[in-house]
């Protein structure tokens, strides 16, 4: 297994070279940059913004603009921000614990629920029950997150303000309290919830259908013959086995709960790496916008290799080599 | 028949008498309730003495960067933040007229030294320090230094001796000097009328900013999470890109500031007028669209100013010369004024706005804001009220006839004429409008239609009219406008941003008078610019639209606050609640 580790691990080296192309050619392909948005008589005069422009190197020629860049990321200097005016490594690292708390959160609700929807579903099928949750996982799969968003907010906060509309943390909270803490818990709910619907869908159905189908195979039936109780028949024998496909998502979870998180974000006003990325691309924060997306693109490679390892841990039958 | 049609006079008739309490409403609450019996005498003072104490949530769109130094800030988002902890020394009036604020001054015979002092001596920062002409000269060494990065060089630049110091020749900007803390004086390269209104007069905190270098200030600590002024409130905590506490600040040479403090907060600008309407935010400035919902809303009071902007269809008549620096016209497809007159009178501004803006913009008729002090009345200039048959009388002058027979026009030589039209993307409006705006010119004969059939994005916008790309020929944008009327920088022969190429000997004559020595006179520079509006309006290099309102929702809880076409934030010391 390490082997396999190690050789997945070079193999993802010329990915990453192809990863940091794209993704730098995509954002220098974007018209216009981060000068754009300060033509304004009243800020700024062309001179201004052509003296930036050199200094930011923008006139260099592309290969140029390319080596450095991609140097500099690969030691840990992803840049200074235009638009924020800091290295984006403290920018990013301002927002990634917000972020970092939003998926955790999320994966969570996404687990927990899926796990106890899906157990009934599937213990019980074509039933009322069944019936139910599939309504609900069709909800969930069809409403667009954005929406999804929208009449959260309104319902859970504007209508029955239980829960706040935007944000990370409330006004005066003082870092350290309890009051702080949980806090941040209340703020990280609504968004959580709202990020971790879709998935749920998808789970509670994996879930289900395994189940359902572990039901009708021979330890089952032999675990039956044997006189276990049902419940315990289900509770142990089958979740174990069904449980390694979900397991293995984890690592799949990683990379696209944190791009997913952009829309999200920015509609609570929830100050992550989603609504960075949102705010940097329209403004053409080049730094920011290729730093974010290598950092996704980086996780989702790390996620499927975790994933891949998880299987054999999870499944012996499973071998690597 | 008989019945129906009564019944559609019945419920115009209900419509219009609903419409006219709706109107009546909102005049009935600023004037004061009949006074109430006498039972309860401690209710009253209530809603109209000012009280000390509460806070107020002051909301705004987009994420603020925290570049809290006024040196460096650039957008909205933080300059709200700092109207509540900085002022200026030179204050701006609602007429956009400068005056003294902090600062008085005087000026010598031969109109190029300026001498500033203090008003009052006993300003304080923030931190204690006293408020001195030291603070104004280090802002102004700061912006002049050759490590700052931010864009307001050209505010300084006209002091005697900022150049040699921004290029590292001089130790000192030779131009400005102190003779006392309270006394300072700046000596400029040549006499200019608008010298007042452009030099850079926020103070920065010289004492407490010692010993950071100018490359390192920008992303300083004392910046971004403890920046200092001498505004009524002071910053208590900043939580990026979410909201800052601030608090009333005692020493505030006005006197104590009324309020608490004050929540500034960032809010998705869908859910704005839900917040409002619960009094989670207590002021906002409101998107247009939004008018309808807000208006609605019992305990919000509306606030109109005129922004200061406006939006324009330029005419490509031109290249930029990037060898020369200079605007060069030759491209003769729109240089006939006829055709360009004639294109502003089938547009039906009126109309646009009620339709795309909920009336809330006014059509203007030059490049002036329109509550400023050089704005050109009405009756000087030519309005270019709708009117399709004069249009169509202009092309025929013109020579842009209907030769082929196909209800649309050719182009004097009697080939196809198209008008390419270039528009941004991003409101939901954009594209009826610019549908509209095409149809407008249809309607006159004049083939339109969409520049590679699609709107822009802001972006691609700019890059392609900036670059005169070909395919580029009429273009709808917009411009800030400062509050000095000059217009320099988007009108003169030399100046990138003069994206419609216009070139003209008389405009640029007029644009060098009002900055001149005898423009240091109001009435003289006033007569220039008004001479200046009225060339603009009968040459029309570009179509101006409208100047929009700018709203501001504030809860009726909220008094003493004072908005104008610069800012919906000012005397800030004055705002108090009721409740």
């Amino acid at each position: 297994m390490v082997s396999f580790a190690i050789r997945r691990f070079l193999a993802m080296i010329p990915i990453l070279i192809l990863l940091s192309v794209t993704v730098f050619s995509l954002a220098k392909l974007m018209p216009g940059d981060a000068l754009t948005g300060k033509i304004d008589p009243n800020n700024a005069n062309p001179e201004y913004i052509a003296k930036m422009r050199e200094q930011l190197g923008y006139n260099d020629p592309v290969p140029v603009q390319y080596v450095k860049w991609v140097t500099g990321f690969f030691q840990g200097d992803m840049g200074d921000s235009f638009v924020h005016k800091m290295p984006v490594t403290q920018l990013i690292g301002e927002r990634i614990e917000n972020t970092v708390m939003l998926a955790l959160a999320s994966l969570l609700i996404t687990y927990v629920v899926a796990f106890i929807l899906g157990m009934i579903a599937g213990r019980w099928p074509y039933r009322w029950s069944d019936h139910l949750i599939l309504t609900f996982n069709y909800i969930g799969y069809a409403v667009p997150s954005f929406f999804a968003a929208i009449v959260c907010i309104y319902i859970f906060s504007i209508q029955l303000g239980w829960f706040p509309a935007s944000g990370s943390i409330s006004v005066g909270a003082q870092e350290g309290t309890l009051y702080y803490y949980l806090e941040r818990i209340k703020h990280t709910i609504l968004p959580a919830i709202v990020l971790g619907l879709f998935n749920t869908a998808a789970y509670t159905q994996f879930l289900r259908n395994d189940v359902i189908e572990n039901a009708s195979k021979d330890y089952v039936r032999t675990a039956m013959a044997k006189g276990t109780k049902t419940s315990a028949i289900y509770n142990k024998h089958i979740l174990r086995n069904s449980l390694i496909p979900m397991v293995t998502f984890i690592g799949l979870d990683i990379g696209t709960l944190l791009s997913g998180a952009v829309i999200t974000e920015t509609i609570f006003t929830y100050p992550g790496l989603g609504q960075l990325f949102i705010d940097s691309v329209s403004s053409r924060d080049y730094s920011v916008v290729m730093a974010i997306s290598m950092l996704l693109a980086i996780m989702s490679l790390v996620g499927n290799l975790i994933a891949d390892l998880l299987y054999s841990v999870v499944d012996p039958r499973i071998r690597l080599r | 028949m008989m019945k129906k049609n009564s019944g559609i006079v019945m419920s115009a008739f209900m419509a219009l008498s609903m419409a006219v309490v709706g109107c009546s409403q909102p005049s009935a609450s600023p004037t004061p309730a009949p006074a109430p019996a006498p039972t309860t005498p401690e209710v009253q003072p209530d809603n109209n003495t000012p009280k000390p104490g509460g806070t107020v949530t002051f909301a705004y769109r987009s994420p603020f960067k925290g570049l809290l130094e006024r040196a460096y800030y650039e957008g909205d988002d933080d300059d709200r933040i700092l109207r509540f902890t900085t002022e200026a020394l030179i204050g701006t009036g609602d007429d956009l007229k400068p005056f003294p604020y902090m600062v008085d001054w005087t000026v010598s015979d031969d109109k190029k030294t300026f001498t500033f002092t203090m008003k009052n001596k006993d300003i304080k920062w923030h931190n204690g320090d006293p408020l001195t002409m030291e603070d104004w000269k280090y802002a102004l060494e700061i912006i002049a230094h050759k490590d700052y990065e931010g864009s307001r060089y050209s505010n300084v630049e006209m002091i005697v001796g900022a150049d040699e110091y921004q290029k590292g020749t001089a130790k000192e900007i030779s131009g400005i000097k102190i003779t006392d803390p309270y006394t300072m004086s700046i000596t400029i390269k040549q006499p200019t009328a608008n010298f007042i209104a452009n030099v850079w007069s926020y103070p920065a905190p010289k004492k407490y900013y010692e010993g950071i270098a100018i490359k390192d200030l920008v992303n300083h600590p004392k910046v971004r999470q403890n920046p200092i002024g001498t505004g009524p409130f002071k910053v208590k905590k900043i939580q990026p890109g979410e909201f800052v506490e601030m608090e009333r600040f005692d020493d505030y040479w006005q006197g104590k500031p009324l309020l608490d403090g004050v929540v500034y907060k960032v809010i998705d600008g869908k859910m704005a007028a839900s917040l409002l309407k619960n009094g989670e935010i207590d002021m906002y400035t409101i998107q247009n669209s939004l008018y309808d919902d807000v208006a609605k809303i019992d305990n919000i009071d509306l606030i109109e100013v005129d922004e200061l902007a406006y939006t324009y269809i330029g005419f490509k008549m031109g290249h930029w010369d990037a060898e020369k620096k200079l605007n060069i016209m030759d491209r003769p497809k729109y240089s006939d004024k006829r055709l360009r007159q004639a294109m502003a009178y089938a547009i039906d501004r009126k109309a646009l706005a009620k339709a795309f803006e909920k009336n809330k913009a006014e059509p203007i008729h030059a490049p002036m804001p329109p509550v400023s002090w050089a704005k050109a009345p009405d009756s000087e200039l030519n309005t270019y009220d709708y009117n399709p048959e004069k249009a169509k009388q202009l092309l025929d002058e013109a020579g842009f006839k209907d030769v082929t027979g196909d209800g649309l026009r050719e182009d004097p030589q009697g080939k196809k004429f198209t008008i390419n039209y270039d528009a941004m993307s991003g409101t939901e409006v954009a594209e009826p409008r610019a549908q509209a705006i095409l149809q407008f010119w249809k309607e006159v004969g004049l083939d339109a239609k969409l520049n590679g059939g699609a709107l822009k994005e802001f972006n691609a916008f700019y890059d392609m009219v900036e670059k005169d790309e070909p395919s580029v020929e009429v273009f709808s944008a917009a411009w800030g406008l400062s509050a000095d009327p000059d217009p320099a920088g988007l009108f003169k022969a030399t100046d990138l941003w003069n994206y419609s190429r216009w070139v003209s000997e008389e405009s640029d004559k007029l644009i060098a008078e009002g900055v001149s020595e005898k423009a240091m006179d109001e009435a003289v520079r006033k007569d220039i610019y008004v001479k200046w509006q009225k060339l603009v309006n009968e040459e029309l290099p570009s179509i101006f639209l409208h100047s929009r309102k700018e709203i501001t929702a504030k809860n009726k809880r909220v008094q003493g606050t004072h908005v104008n076409s610069a800012s919906p934030i000012n005397d800030t010391h004055k705002w108090w609640v009721t409740k």
